[in-house]
């Protein structure tokens, strides 16, 4: 029958729905519907709204859903090549979202009420592609994978423009950590971390700490958050890039925007933090306002040219490079933090100052933030927390 | 926005009049006295270090010192945490020394600033924690012994193979004879290193008291793409400050033996062609008339792995075959494999049968006791400065060999000359610059 060809049944499920707040983007009106086709197998559609006004080409949402089957036990990520809309990955304006998901194993549910959605938006800057000059280098000993030249050319990427905070690990827990995942010992002082592991092993956060950068992430905890968001962790060469800007801050392919200080030492320009008494970023000390870790974006008028917040000071960052892989650690090679932090010397507060920390160091003065770009193979990779004893 | 303070995360008063609380010096602490230490350099291993000794309770931390002021929030991070009160921070170390509540300094600075740091330290009655390799030229290992003895100071060179439980046991076993006569020794260090970066210098960053950094040294241009540790100005190399670690272990398996007769290098530059100074390979010969040891160093080995984190201080043993920083002992009667970082040790007879297993734990911790418990006893140090000195010693007679062209060369203990080579006798001591010059009479 040719009304068969069309479309069989169409079930409209008041699915559940869930909006993430705190320091992700507001997601409204998240739903869920069941379209059975004939010939091309059951799809499903979710489609929300994200209405921040400040989505733009230039500052998009970088939007991702996880899905669980079993009533909210467990959560997946939703693989991004089996989707198609405008509401998915990169979002570059504000409005009502469709995704259609394909699948042959994921959408054969057999009640779509059984299944949740997660729908959850993370505010990003798009960092053209094209050449910036790469101050830090040659600096330290580095790996001999990474390519090093003065003005190295980086594809397309994207970057959080805050650092990940503790709404959002807590967020994060409270879907992965029921058996401890993401938690580690240092965090048991919620004084220190901001979020309190209760009895039934749910996580809330302290009042008042939703907007501070989570701390105490070894770098295995940060891979593993951003793998969970189907993101990774900045290179070296990105996260200086953001910083400075490149040499055209609209790219190579147009070139219209010429940087006016590509080789700027902080994200605002030449100044010291604290020249002239004007306090630009967290740096050691309160004269800056904050004694310890400040809420992100408390110095966006001090951002990047890409409106990329506390790439200075607050907490230093993880990044994906090794500093050496086999030299005098012995364990899994140090990896690089960038950034200096709220207990660094203002001129630790650099584009060019680097520090090496053993991936499994948790610390009160490192985090970590998103970057959306290749290589994205690195999202295959399964991070593991060394098991020592 | 300042709904945070630092005490909600150092739980502690760090108030910084209590923090800094002079503590009277007396030439023994009491046993419930803390001992009062200052950081010198806090590279990767000094941060570790200062961490380390934070988190003892019957120590603190007062002082964090680098030229480098960019380096200060690291390991004030971990030792704030660590012993719930804010350290001084400084840029120069005569700070440290000046203030006579600290009893000792570790100095975990490069290879340059380890004799005259320590030296210093000993003049100004500080014991001295220092890192290995203790000196960074011959003569100047002798003086560090001369400083320590004069001033009746305890130095404890960071060798801490030598505290581990499990080397006693295998030194135990070799001299109970059941090896037979132990006529070869063999220490590997096989690594990884990465290639440094070619570039034009670069201005001294801001924060950096580069002159102080250089110290000893001469003030060369600044340029961070080339590691100081591949540079003779700074450094004995990176395999003499690896591979010290092995050598002093089989120096303790094999009771201390006095310095070798000769040495006969071979090796250099094969690999990592980068501009570097010290060799990436290094193969020595040393004799000590019946006794041969040899090391065997390359940092092109990717294949070659040191003990794995999860055999460390575990029931495991590490893959001989491919142990990166093993010790082969062969006598008439038998071999051992021996590991560092708690590699443990085995042993095999005649037949090559399997006599004899023990697994291994690492020894930071019982050398950090050991120095500690010689500050209050003024006993000498496990791995103290004329230990320190003679095994660093070997490494110092690879190099001065490498860099006469691999000539063999005969050594006096005596006198700690070469008896056959005159150019390599002008390598026992660096140049010093003015005003950090080691003095004859310390």
């Amino acid at each position: 029958m040719k009304s068969n060809r069309l479309l069989l049944c169409i079930v409209i499920a008041l699915a559940y729905c869930e909006c993430c707040y705190g320091q992700w983007l507001e997601i409204s009106n998240v739903k869920l519907r069941d379209e059975k086709t004939e010939l091309a197998g059951p799809k499903i559609i979710i489609e929300y709204d994200v209405n921040d006004p400040n989505i733009t080409e230039s500052s998009p949402a970088y939007v991702f859903v996880r899905y669980s089957r079993d009533g909210g036990k467990t959560w997946r990520l939703i693989p991004t090549d089996g989707l198609q809309g405008n509401g998915f990955d990169m979002v570059d304006k504000p409005g009502h979202k469709q995704i259609i998901w394909w699948g042959t194993e994921q959408t054969s549910f057999t009640d779509v009420n059984q299944v949740k959605v997660r729908v959850r938006g993370l505010a990003m800057a798009r960092i053209p592609a094209g050449k910036f000059f790469m101050k830090s280098l040659p600096g330290g000993g580095r790996d001999d994978s990474k390519e090093i030249t003065p003005e190295p050319n980086l594809s397309l990427f994207y970057m959080a423009r805050c650092e990940t905070t503790v709404s959002m690990y807590a967020d994060y827990l409270n879907e992965v950590g029921a058996e401890g995942a993401g938690w580690n010992s240092r965090m048991n002082n919620s004084d220190r971390c901001g979020i309190v592991r209760n009895e039934d092993h749910t996580y809330s956060v302290e009042p008042g700490r939703e907007n501070y950068p989570i701390t105490y992430i070894s770098w295995y905890d940060a891979a593993n958050f951003l793998q969970w968001c189907g993101v990774r962790l900045p290179t070296e060469a990105e996260w200086e890039k953001a910083l400075r800007g490149g040499i055209y801050l609209d790219g190579d392919d147009t070139k219209k925007k010429p940087n006016p200080r590509p080789e700027r030492r902080y994200p605002w320009g030449d100044e010291s933090p604290n020249e002239g008494g004007v306090f630009r970023c967290n740096y050691d000390g309160e004269e800056d306002g904050f004694a310890y870790t400040a809420p992100v974006g408390s110095f966006s008028k001090f951002a990047s040219p890409y409106g990329v917040c506390d790439l200075a000071g607050n907490v230093a960052e993880w990044t994906l490079d090794w500093y050496s892989t086999s030299h005098h650690a012995g364990l899994d090679g140090f990896r690089m933090v960038r950034g200096g932090s709220w207990m660094a010397v203002p001129a630790a507060c650099d584009a060019i100052t680097g520090a090496t920390q053993l991936p499994l160091k948790e610390s009160s003065i490192m985090g970590f933030r998103a970057v959306k770009g290749s290589p994205t193979s690195l999202l295959n990779v399964e991070y593991r927390t060394p098991n020592i004893q | 926005m300042k709904s945070l303070n630092r005490r909600q995360f150092m739980k502690g008063s760090i108030g910084a009049a209590a923090a800094f609380a002079a503590i009277s010096q007396s030439p023994v602490r009491g046993a419930n006295d803390k001992v009062i230490i200052g950081v010198m350099g806090l590279g990767g291993r000094g941060t570790q270090l200062a961490e380390m000794f934070a988190q003892r309770p019957d120590v603190e931390i007062a002082y964090l010192c680098d030229a480098d002021s960019r380096r200060f929030a690291r390991a004030r991070e971990a030792v704030e945490e660590a012993q719930n009160k804010r350290t001084k921070l400084v840029q120069d170390f005569r700070k440290i020394l000046d203030d006579a509540s600290v009893d000792a300094l570790i100095n975990a600075t490069p290879d340059h600033w380890h004799g005259l740091g320590t030296i210093m330290a000993c003049q100004a009655g500080k014991d001295v924690y220092v890192e290995k390799p203790m000196a960074h030229n011959v003569w100047e290992g002798r003086k560090m012994i001369e400083a320590a003895r004069k001033y009746k100071r305890v130095v404890q060179v960071g060798m801490q193979s030598r505290s581990a439980a499990y080397a006693k046991k295998a030194k135990e076993y070799i001299e109970s004879g059941k090896m037979g006569e132990i006529n070869l020794v063999r220490v590997f260090n096989m690594m990884q290193h990465p290639r440094q970066k070619q570039a034009a210098d670069q201005p001294v960053p801001e924060g950096f008291d580069y002159d102080m950094w250089c110290g000893p040294a001469p003030k060369l241009p600044y340029n961070p793409g080339q590691r100081w540790l591949n540079q003779w100005e700074y450094s004995c190399g990176p395999i003499p400050g690896d591979a010290v670690h092995q050598l002093d272990l089989a120096r303790y398996l094999l009771n201390d033996i006095p310095c070798p007769k000769t040495v006969a290098h071979a090796g250099g530059v094969f690999s990592l062609k980068d501009g570097r100074e010290t060799p990436d390979t290094q193969l020595a010969t040393y004799e000590y008339g019946p006794l041969t040891l040899m090391l065997e160093a390359a940092l092109w080995t990717p294949y070659m792995k040191k003990t794995p984190a999860e055999i460390r201080d575990s029931d495991l043993f590490p893959n001989w075959p491919f142990s990166a920083t093993k010790i082969e002992i062969l006598g008439t009667q038998g071999f051992m494999y021996v590991g560092r970082h708690g590699g443990g040790w085995q042993a095999y007879d005649a037949e090559g049968e399997l006599v004899r297993s023990e697994y291994g734990r690492q020894g930071d911790k019982e050398h950090q006791d050991n120095f500690i418990d010689c500050i209050r006893t003024r006993k000498k140090a496990n791995a103290d400065v004329e230990v320190g000195h003679q095994t660093v010693l070997l490494c110092h007679l690879a190099n001065i060999s490498y860099r006469v062209g691999n000539q063999r060369l005969e050594f006096d203990s005596k006198t700690e000359t070469f008896t056959n080579c005159d150019q390599a006798n002008k390598l026992l001591k660096r140049e010093y610059r003015t005003p950090w010059i080691v003095p004859e009479t310390v």
